[in-house]
């Protein structure tokens, strides 16, 4: 074998503490070493053409590259190797700068350590396999989880380029949290009427399938080939029959047994409803626990009236399984729970705050639905007590972001800009009233949004006071909030009629258990991990698992749409070919002294591994083995670390390279 | 005694199971394992405090697992099992080696047995599994014999001895095992009584590349012994066998229920005491403790 060293300078990061040109020479002794060098940027374009001549001068069969990590230009090298007719796989890289120059002072002794990782190197490219990408198949179907404005906008936007999808929302209606939005950011239109039409899309597009009141219960599979079970929770109402007319809802008897959980608990709803007027399917569903028939076969007041013969007491839950080749994760937050202090949970909760005690201290949703137009107040500001329009009002911003004695560092994001908007839409609408707002700092980056804060503050007239607010008590029908004016340096007191408290954005709380179904990983809060935080903001680890909106990080209606359209391309990108590439560093079972033990199957974090039966000749099965699927397998070599008889090796890291590199020092 | 030489007859003759692996006694304090496969054979079979051996080894075997394919529906083996050798069943089966349904196990209330051949049963021969049981009556059975009985009570010598260890420092808990680890001749008899260790091919006997040093320097006589003692924790059980084994006397029992305590103690871990229990070895808890992480 003739291998070709070449060392890398990059600029001066490494001559600076390696001497290259010492590397280059010393290696060009070692054994199987056919041509040596060393070059200011291997990775520029004459470095490459330079790498390229020599393997075909020299007739080189391997190289070895010695420059920075391999994370950075290990595929720029391989290209090279491509494209002078060596396999991409027989070029191993010698980090001379993260491992050597960057870590290290002394001249003499980091060109000792980098000739040492050369020759380690070289072992290794000794004993290395040519390796050819492996081919799968693609479905190309997608699966979007949550019908916020994040599935909306993915499901629109895959639909569009022509693929099938399959949209799942929990739900009995899509929208999610933007439905609930009054006017939105910072332009002031009105949230429903720029979603609804949206909805409407969703609903008649002929390439989704909607499926709504739903919920993914499994997955299973690999990039291009998943195969995922969606749980279709019994509405008890037949949906092709249902024309949405809304007779039953209002003949329902039972008024007053449940909250709406879309206006925020501040209305009751029948036990036959749609969330909403504008809901999308209009088809109702019924809620078990509080409907009379459920509890002693009485009343069916909606079947006397449903002309359509539409409602089905006995209907069940279903389940339906889909091929599919990629998800679509948007599944969107909840908001901090201010009152509660639950054992067991990382978040706090504010009891000084009599959040849950007094019912005119609410929170940002809730406020929401109050501004709305088709909220329970008709859009008029009144407080949930009394109905009375409160003259003084108070904001507070950062309610559990940004606090770690409550639970959460992080900033939520969109607070600032709400708390604006929500007290500029009081002032619009109480004239002579009084808007205080409580922040810490503000944080106003975006198109139009330090205009908009401006805006609030100069021609509204909302105060904002820099400051925290330590407890709110209530006397004389009045909210005593106590805070204090860091700027003034002074306590401050104000007798509100009403409170609104933007609490954090926090991920559902069921969002670890989604994750754990779907294989994707997630930070302390439950928010699902991308895989680079600044080159794949999109993506999650899991290839072919895709993430949009708020389930990723707190973000606003711009972020969401632009993230979910993102991962939308990112899924066409995938589709847009009948087979996948993937690189061929994967795991493979010997068979032979495979003891079919499992640990492997266990600790595979990607659910790669199988079981495999050996028969004999009468094919009668007398050992069960590993078999790793190359689709699905990764190369992270935990199996191979775990397999207590060695049984598996990972391709272009076996054990006889890693040895040889060991052997080498 | 009787009982059970009927009742495995019965099975062999019903060919509800293709052999029985038992005890036969060979002298008055001296057992060795049989597999049965002829009814007439059972009639040998014994169980008493001499019966030493952990069968279960057997159980995985290419030969014996053979046994139960030469007919036309495969059959199963029943097994003749002390209740701490049903915890190496519980392990085996926890690791895919034998399934549940394949075989019958046959327990006994047990009263200890003794820690070698040829000594008589008495609280100062008592094997030192034994001294410190909790299992006297076995966690899974198809079949049970004999009354409930007392193991005597014996001084846990093992236990004070892993104390001692646990106070040296680190130097002279090197020295105490290098000199243990010196005497290993490579024999490899503890892996061969062991029903854990059933890898066709250990990674000891593999060259390209070399594991493990087999030669008779301390290099070559650490790795083995070290890799063994974590090939098997939170995986051993403590039948105790690879220390009644060694030729040379290596406390090898010192090393396996050290990190048998340590499992217990950082993850409520006992090996082999339960099919519901996922093993520790590949599963994960969030609440697991890193302590032991470096």
């Amino acid at each position: 074998m003739k291998i070709g060293v070449f060392i890398c300078h990059c600029g001066e990061n490494i001559s600076r503490t390696v001497d290259c040109p010492k590397v280059a020479e010393v290696c060009r002794n070692f054994p199987g070493v056919e041509y040596s060098t060393n070059y200011k940027y291997m990775c520029s374009d004459p470095g490459q053409k330079l790498i390229k001549d020599a393997v075909l001068e020299n007739k080189l069969d391997a190289i070895v590259v010695g420059s920075c990590s391999p994370h950075m230009h290990e595929r720029t090298f391989r290209n090279a190797a491509i494209s002078a007719g060596i396999n991409p796989f027989l070029v191993e890289i010698a980090n001379l700068r993260e491992q050597c120059s960057w870590v290290h002072d002394d001249v003499e002794e980091a060109t000792q350590k980098a000739i040492e990782l050369v020759r380690m190197a070289l072992e290794k490219v000794k004993r290395d396999k040519p390796l050819t990408k492996i081919k799968v198949n693609v479905t190309k179907r997608i699966l979007v989880i949550g019908g916020g404005i994040a599935g909306i906008q993915a499901a629109l936007d895959v639909a569009n380029a022509g693929y099938e999808v399959i949209l799942v929302e929990k739900e009995p209606s899509i929208g999610g949290h933007m439905s609930q939005l009054s006017e939105t950011f910072p332009t002031l239109d009105c949230s429903q009427c720029i979603l609804t039409p949206r909805m409407v899309e969703v609903y008649q597009h002929p390439k989704i399938k909607l499926f709504t009141y739903s919920e993914v219960v499994k997955v299973e599979g690999f990039i291009g080939n998943f195969k995922a079970t969606i749980k279709k929770k019994a509405r008890h109402i037949i949906d092709d029959r249902c024309s949405g007319c809304g007779l039953c809802m209002e003949n329902c008897p039972i008024k007053k047994k449940a909250y709406n959980s879309f206006e925020e608990n501040l209305a009751f709803r029948p036990a036959i409803y749609t969330p909403f007027p504008q809901a999308v399917p209009n088809i109702p569903v019924i809620d078990e626990t509080i409907c009379t028939h459920y509890k002693n076969g009485k009343c069916g007041m909606c079947v006397k009236v449903c002309d359509r013969e539409a409602i089905d007491f006995d209907q069940e839950d279903t389940m339906f399984v889909a091929d599919i080749g990629a998800i679509i994760v948007a599944t969107g937050f909840k908001l901090y729970n201010i009152e509660k202090k639950s054992s067991g949970s990382i978040y706090k909760g504010y009891g000084e705050y009599g959040y849950g005690k007094y019912r005119d201290v609410i929170d940002g949703l809730q406020f929401e639905r109050i501004a709305s137009a088709s909220g329970p107040t008709s859009g008029e500001i009144k407080r949930p007590s009394d109905g009375k329009v409160p003259k003084k009002i108070v904001f507070i911003q950062c309610v559990g972001s940004r606090d770690e004695s409550k639970g959460i560092s992080y900033c939520s994001k969109i607070c600032c800009m709400y708390t604006a908007k929500h007290a500029m839409l009081y002032k619009h609408k109480v004239h002579d009233g009084e808007a205080y707002v409580f922040y810490m700092d503000i944080r106003a980056g975006g198109k139009m949004y330090e205009e908009f804060v401006r805006r609030a503050i100069e021609e509204d007239n909302v105060k904002y006071i820099r400051g925290r607010v330590s407890r709110i008590y209530e006397e004389k029908g009045k909210y005593i909030v106590k805070g204090e004016d860091t700027i003034a340096g002074m306590p401050v007191v104000v007798d509100a009629d009403m409170v609104v408290l933007a609490s954090a954005m926090i991920p559902h709380d069921n969002a670890p258990l989604l994750a754990r179904t779907i294989g994707i990983p997630y930070d302390k809060y439950g928010f699902y991990n991308e895989a680079h935080p600044k080159l794949r903001p999109v993506e999650s680890t899991t290839s072919g698992v895709f993430l949009a909106g708020a389930c990723q990080s707190p973000r606003d209606i711009p972020d969401t749409v632009s993230m979910a359209s993102a991962a939308a391309s990112k899924a066409i990108i995938l589709f847009s070919s009948d087979q996948l590439e993937r690189e061929p560093v994967v795991a493979k079972v010997n068979e032979d002294i495979c003891q079919g033990c499992f640990y492997c199957k266990k600790v595979c974090p990607f659910g790669a591994i199988e079981v495999k039966d050996i028969k004999d000749i009468n094919g009668i099965v007398f050992k069960e083995v590993a078999y790793i699927n190359q689709g699905v397998c990764k190369g992270c070599g935990t199996c191979t670390a775990t397999c207590l008889s060695k049984s598996i090796e990972l391709a272009g890291f076996n054990n006889e390279e890693i040895f040889a590199q060991i052997a080498a020092l | 005694m009787e009982v059970l030489r009927k009742y495995a007859s019965e099975l062999l003759e019903k060919k509800a199971v293709a052999a029985v692996i038992g005890y036969v006694r060979v002298s008055d304090k001296r057992t060795r394992p049989a597999i049965i496969t002829n009814p007439e054979d059972t009639s040998s079979l014994v169980f008493d405090n001499y019966c030493l051996n952990n069968l279960s080894v057997y159980l995985t075997k290419a030969r014996i697992k053979a046994l139960c394919r030469t007919s036309d529906k495969p059959m199963k083996l029943a097994i003749t099992a002390k209740p701490c050798d049903v915890h190496s069943i519980v392990a085996l089966i926890q690791e895919n080696q034998i399934h549940r349904d394949d075989i019958h196990i046959i327990s006994f209330n047990c009263g200890g047995v003794v820690k070698d051949f040829g000594l008589e049963f008495s609280k100062e021969t008592l094997a030192s599994k034994c001294i410190h049981c909790e299992s006297q009556k076995p966690v899974y059975f198809d079949k049970l014999f004999g009354e409930e009985k007392k193991i005597p009570a014996a001084e846990d010598k093992q236990l004070q001895k892993i104390n001692e260890i646990d106070s040296m420092s680190t130097e002279e808990r090197f020295e105490f095992f290098k000199k243990e680890f010196d005497k290993c001749i490579k024999c490899y008899a503890c892996r061969a009584v062991c029903p854990l260790c059933y890898c066709q091919r250990c990674i000891t006997d593999k060259t390209i590349p070399c594991w493990i040093e087999s030669s008779s320097h301390q290099r070559g006589n650490f790795s083995w012994n070290i890799v063994r003692a974590f090939h098997l924790s939170a995986r051993c059980t403590g039948c105790g066998e690879c220390e009644r084994a060694c030729p040379m006397d290596i406390p090898l029992g010192l090393i396996n229920r050290t990190m048998a305590i340590e499992a217990k103690k950082s993850f409520s871990f006992v090996s082999g005491r339960s099919l519901e229990i996922p093993t520790l070895v590949g599963s994960f808890d969030v609440k697991d403790s890193d302590e032991l992480f470096m």
